[in-house]
């Protein structure tokens, strides 16, 4: 196990170098001068000229970026073109409402699809089963933003049960904040919820039809003991590997629902710092979510190591 | 006093403790229904075991779990009773149903790989089968599943409950499964195939382990098998089963020396015995019907040498008693027909004599590969913690083969035997070039090729082709067979159009298919017939050297007969070299000239296939040969059981590979020097061992039958 997350640790950081290089390369290669971008149209070229000179941009490339790697790890990420603040600021004020919407939508489809799965799988090819793949089909088959949009229209408006969108912070008002949390956070969670449930069916299908389960018949065990503690322990973990992905699929969905939820979270932030082109944001919007999507894999590979015994102990035997 | 006997009357009635009457199982299907078990009667008593013979699909695992009323949708029990200390278990509820499975009638499954639970550990396994059925608490559960662990001979039995399955090897786990299964002390215990999936030496350890729970238990055992050597070994009486049918029920004696069903008789006699020299095997032509498409008459009349008319038009015959004998049998002339001969001559003419005078076709010269050890970005580097806990990094290799040389001369068979993972494919595909050799010289006619280019290797292959245990997974299922075998020509300029496809209906002939299988998929054909394409397909480019991974290993023993056969044959026409590997001596003593025993990557024994079977013995070899169950009831081996398991390849013992486990080790030179292969004759027989020649000649040898040391010993020229 110790091994195992040594080389984990290493592969992300691995990873971590090529996105600070792929970030900064790709916004660098962008159309579009940032000088001419703040000073607007009518700038001279002295003053282009000079701005450039205040913001480092006429040095060579290389020595921009290892400027930019060095601050990032001293936790300094520029300061933003369009806002006028520190990018570290911006996104630690953003980045927990994001999560707290991914999060919740994660919990949301994994209490829904995992129990409607197993129930798939053990009636298989009977009414219930059919009904859920149906229902899955149908979740899979539309985008997230149109669930928020049906559940704005079902929830809000004709049953006003929640409110349309915004914002409260929890610390202020957390039923307010709960309130508004519900609808694209189940909007969200339903969407992945399909996914979720139909990696659940099959992979609880597969271990049914497993020799340890018929040996398990064979001792009499029950349906409940054997569909609980010999199959669903198995079947869970390729499912922890789908969930985490669901959850970084998640955090991209946020960035639609974001929008149509009045979210002011690192999605919002993102998309006003696309297109205001302001550089140090998107540079530092990247860096965060790569960092998210990293660790909420890494979290997968260690809980699928937990689960699987022969993971945890073949590091190091 | 009258306690006691209440109890026991409660428990036991007077009748058999299973009678089986008129069980009838079937599958519903697209094509209709199937009967996999028809009308199935037998009956067993207390502390006896029933061996359960007969072909692939003959229903014999069908039918043992109808007892235990485990078949799934779309199979239905539809007829019959299946009477269990005097009650119809057909009548049972689910519930009483699940209070018997495991409790009195338990399961000990064949393959220990895929029958434990990976995340949970041993014990919680037994665990939960006992506080299942009995009522015990937690601790005295524990207590119990450690007593039952070692019982079955898991060393460390404390220590040991709460590893997993995968901490365990494969014999292990079939101990674990044999403890799971004697753990509330059942009145009959199912074992399907419990020995199939182990090597020979594992295999006679878990046979005698069953023997002895099964004497102390008082236990009867219903024991499922294709394998009549196992059989032999453990059986009180035998059913034989064909078609769905059950063909002839009878004592272990009467079954061998004189069955009664034509079927029976072929199934003894397409089996290879160590002991015998054959020409040819005797074959039992033909496949067991489609159970959805049975003749009219006697199920096994398309394949009996005996059928006559009648035999094809009057029906399936019911199994009645023969005369006034215990044997039942299936069969309208069983009454008259004598099938206590069997139809193998008893010596063959003997192998043809290879020529070794001229250079050798294919050589290899201290062949060595090594796996990396480990996996991921870090590969095969390793941390360890040191006594000073001063973390030390070093790299770790698997020696899958070490320093092995050997040669095979046109016109040869050399086979590899060992157990599984002792290196014999990696040896076949290393030196094919297949993987690329860590080390040594591989020579083909002369030609070095651990030197050549892969493109030269790749027109060189042509030479050499290779056969493999599963046929459906080379073929490939998208291409008619006549693509599949047309393309290898093609590849390699043999032959192209017209001409091609006449080659190819040869060849189809050549191997026992028929002209029009060219137009066919591979998934069309049984499993024999596919391995037949796969022969077709390496012949197709006129090979010299074809190897054999494993050809007929997952293959019924008269399919494997056909196969041996047929590859025979074609050495004799084409002078073909095959190297043969198997982990059945009895296959790798009919079909090779020589062969070479392995042990963890090293060859410890080579030579003569009569050399091998005869004194003097590697130790190893000898346990292994000692081992090999013979399908023969009245033979005695003093058999050796191999203490432990083989050691890990990452990790092998100093000095003698086989010191852990080897029951004649002299001391610490065993320990310390690595024997090296020293030849015991001018005949080309080598040993690895520091014993010496007399010490290792202390058993008769394997090949010469008792009978005939005694009457004529000039037999043995
Ligand atoms: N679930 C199923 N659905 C349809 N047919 C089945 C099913 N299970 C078994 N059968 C059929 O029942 C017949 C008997 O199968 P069974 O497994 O009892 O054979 P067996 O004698 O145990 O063979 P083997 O030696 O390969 O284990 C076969 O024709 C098989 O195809
Ligand atoms: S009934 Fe006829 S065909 Fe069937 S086994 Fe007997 S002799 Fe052969
Ligand atoms: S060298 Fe020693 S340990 Fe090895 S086989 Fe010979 S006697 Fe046994
Ligand atoms: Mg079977």
């Amino acid at each position: 196990m110790y091994n195992y997350v040594v080389r984990r640790v290493g592969f992300m950081a691995v990873t971590l170098f090529f996105v600070t290089l792929i970030a900064f390369a790709v916004t660098n290669i962008l159309p579009g001068d940032v000088a001419l971008l703040i000073l607007g149209p009518n700038a001279t070229e002295q003053s282009l000229e000079a701005l450039q000179s205040q913001l480092g941009l006429n040095r060579p490339l290389y020595v921009q970026y290892i400027d930019w790697v060095v601050g990032l790890i001293q936790g300094n990420m520029g300061e933003s073109l369009r806002f006028g603040e520190p990018v570290a600021q911006l996104i630690a004020e953003r980045l927990p409402r994001s999560l707290m919407l991914a999060f919740a939508a994660t919990f949301i489809a994994v209490v829904l699809s995992v129990p409607l799965g197993v129930y798939a799988a053990i009636n298989q090819n009977e009414a219930p089963d059919v009904t859920a793949s149906m229902f899955a089909f149908v979740g899979i088959s539309m985008p997230i933003f149109l669930w928020g949009l049906v559940f704005i229209l079902v929830f809000a408006v004709w049953l006003n049960l929640f409110p349309t969108g915004g914002y409260v912070s929890p610390s202020e008002d957390l039923v307010g904040s709960l309130t508004r949390l519900a609808l694209p956070a189940g909007a969200m969670g339903f969407a992945l919820t399909a996914y979720i449930m139909r990696m659940t069916r099959s992979s609880m299908l597969e271990v049914l039809s497993e020799e340890y389960i018929n040996l398990a018949r064979a001792k009499g065990m029950s349906q409940r003991v054997i569909v609980l503690r010999h199959a669903l322990k198995n079947a869970i973990i390729p499912v922890i590997t789908v969930i985490a992905f669901q959850f970084s699929y998640a955090f991209g969905g946020v960035v639609v629902l974001e929008e149509v939820f009045f979210w002011p979270g690192i999605g919002k932030l993102t998309l006003t710092a696309i297109q205001s082109r302001d550089i140090p944001l998107i540079q530092g919007c990247i860096v965060v979510v790569a960092l998210i999507y990293m660790f909420s894999n890494f979290a997968a590979d260690l809980l699928y190591a937990y689960f699987d015994p022969r993971i945890r102990y073949g590091g190091d035997d | 006093m009258s306690a006691h006997t209440t109890a026991t009357e409660s428990e036991q009635s007077d009748g058999p403790l299973l009678d089986v009457r008129g069980l009838k199982t079937e599958f519903r299907t697209d094509s209709g229904p199937i009967v996999a078990s028809n009308e199935v009667s037998f009956s067993l008593d207390r502390g006896e075991t029933m061996g359960l013979v007969g072909e692939s699909g003959a229903g014999k695992s069908v039918t043992a779990r109808s007892v235990m009323r485990l078949i799934d949708s779309p199979g239905e029990i539809t007829g019959g009773q299946v009477v269990f200390n005097g009650e119809d278990l057909l009548q049972k509820s689910d519930a009483e149903m699940r209070d018997i499975r495991g409790n009195r009638i338990a399961m000990i499954p064949q393959d220990p790989m895929s029958s434990l639970n990976p995340v949970m550990t041993v014990g919680e396994q037994i665990i939960e089968t006992i506080r299942r059925h009995q009522d015990v608490s937690k601790s005295e559960a524990r207590e119990l599943a450690i007593e039952s662990m070692d019982d079955v001979g898991i060393p460390d039995a404390a220590e040991r409950i709460d590893d997993y399955p995968h901490e365990f090897s494969g014999g292990m786990r079939q101990r674990v499964l044999v403890a799971i299964g004697f753990s509330c002390e059942p009145d009959l215990i199912i074992a399907d195939e419990p020995t199939t999936a182990l090597d020979v030496t594992t295999q006679a350890k878990i046979l005698d382990l069953l023997n002895e729970m099964q004497e102390r238990e008082g236990t009867a055992v219903l024991m499922i098998t294709h394998n009549l050597g196992v059989v032999a070994q453990t059986c009180d009486h035998v059913g034989v089963m064909y078609a769905g049918n059950l063909v002839e029920t009878a004592e272990l004696g009467d079954l061998f020396a004189r069955p009664r069903h034509p079927y029976t008789r072929a199934l003894i006699d397409s089996i290879p015995e160590v002991d015998t020299d054959y020409d040819e095997l005797p074959t039992l032509d033909g496949a067991m019907p489609d159970l959805g498409s049975l003749p009219s008459g006697c199920n096994f009349a398309p394949r009996c040498p005996h059928a006559t008319e009648a035999c094809r038009t009057g029906g399936d015959p019911t199994l009645d008693s023969v005369g006034d004998t215990t044997s039942r049998a299936a069969c309208i002339h069983a009454d008259s027909l004598d099938l206590s001969e069997s139809t193998v001559p008893e010596v063959g003419v003997g192998r043809s004599d290879i020529d070794r005078s001229g250079e050798p076709l294919f050589e290899v010269h201290n062949l060595k590969k090594y796996f990396s050890a480990g996996d991921g970005v870090f590969g095969n580097v390793h941390l360890s913690f040191g006594d000073g806990g001063l973390p030390t990094i070093e790299r770790r290799y698997v020696k899958a083969v070490d320093d092995v040389s050997f040669d095979v001369y046109p016109g040869e068979t050399v086979g590899l035997v060992g157990e599984s993972g002792c290196g014999k494919s990696t040896v076949a595909r290393t030196a094919l070039r297949l993987l690329e050799p860590t080390e040594g010289e591989v020579f083909f006619e002369g030609q070095p090729l651990h030197e050549l280019g892969s493109t030269e290797v790749r027109s060189l292959r042509r030479e050499m082709q290779m056969i493999f245990q599963d046929p459906q997974s080379s073929l490939n299922p998208r291409k008619t067979v006549g693509q599949i075998v047309g393309r290898a020509m093609e590849k390699h300029d043999i032959a192209t159009g017209e001409e091609k496809r006449e080659r190819v209906g040869d060849l189809l002939e050549r191997v026992g298919l028929s002209r029009n299988a060219a137009s066919k998929y591979p998934h069309e054909f049984s499993g024999g017939q596919q391995q037949r394409v796969a022969i077709a397909h390496a012949l197709a480019v006129e090979p010299k050297l074809i190897v054999c991974d494993e050809p007929v290993s997952a293959l019924d023993v008269s399919v494997q007969a056909q196969i041996l056969n047929l590859l025979n044959e074609i050495q004799a026409d084409e002078n073909i070299s095959y190297l043969f590997i198997s982990h059945n001596i009895g296959v790798i003593r009919h079909i090779c000239d020589r062969v070479a025993v392995m042990y963890l990557g090293k060859i410890a024994e080579f030579g003569n296939i009569d050399d091998v079977f005869s004194p003097p013995f590697h130790p190893y070899t000898e346990s292994l040969l000692s081992a090999v169950p013979h399908a023969n009831p009245n033979r005695e081996t003093d058999r050796i059981l191999l203490e432990g398991s083989v050691p890990s390849p990452i990790n092998p013992p100093s000095g003698c590979p086989f010191q852990t486990r080897c029951p004649k080790k002299i001391g610490d030179v065993c320990e310390t020097e690595f024997p090296e292969l020293e030849a015991m004759d001018q005949s080309g027989h080598f040993i690895s061992c520091h014993l010496s020649e007399a010490e290792m000649s202390e058993r008769e040898s394997f090949i010469t039958p008792p009978k005939r040391t005694e009457t004529n010993a000039a037999d043995s020229d």
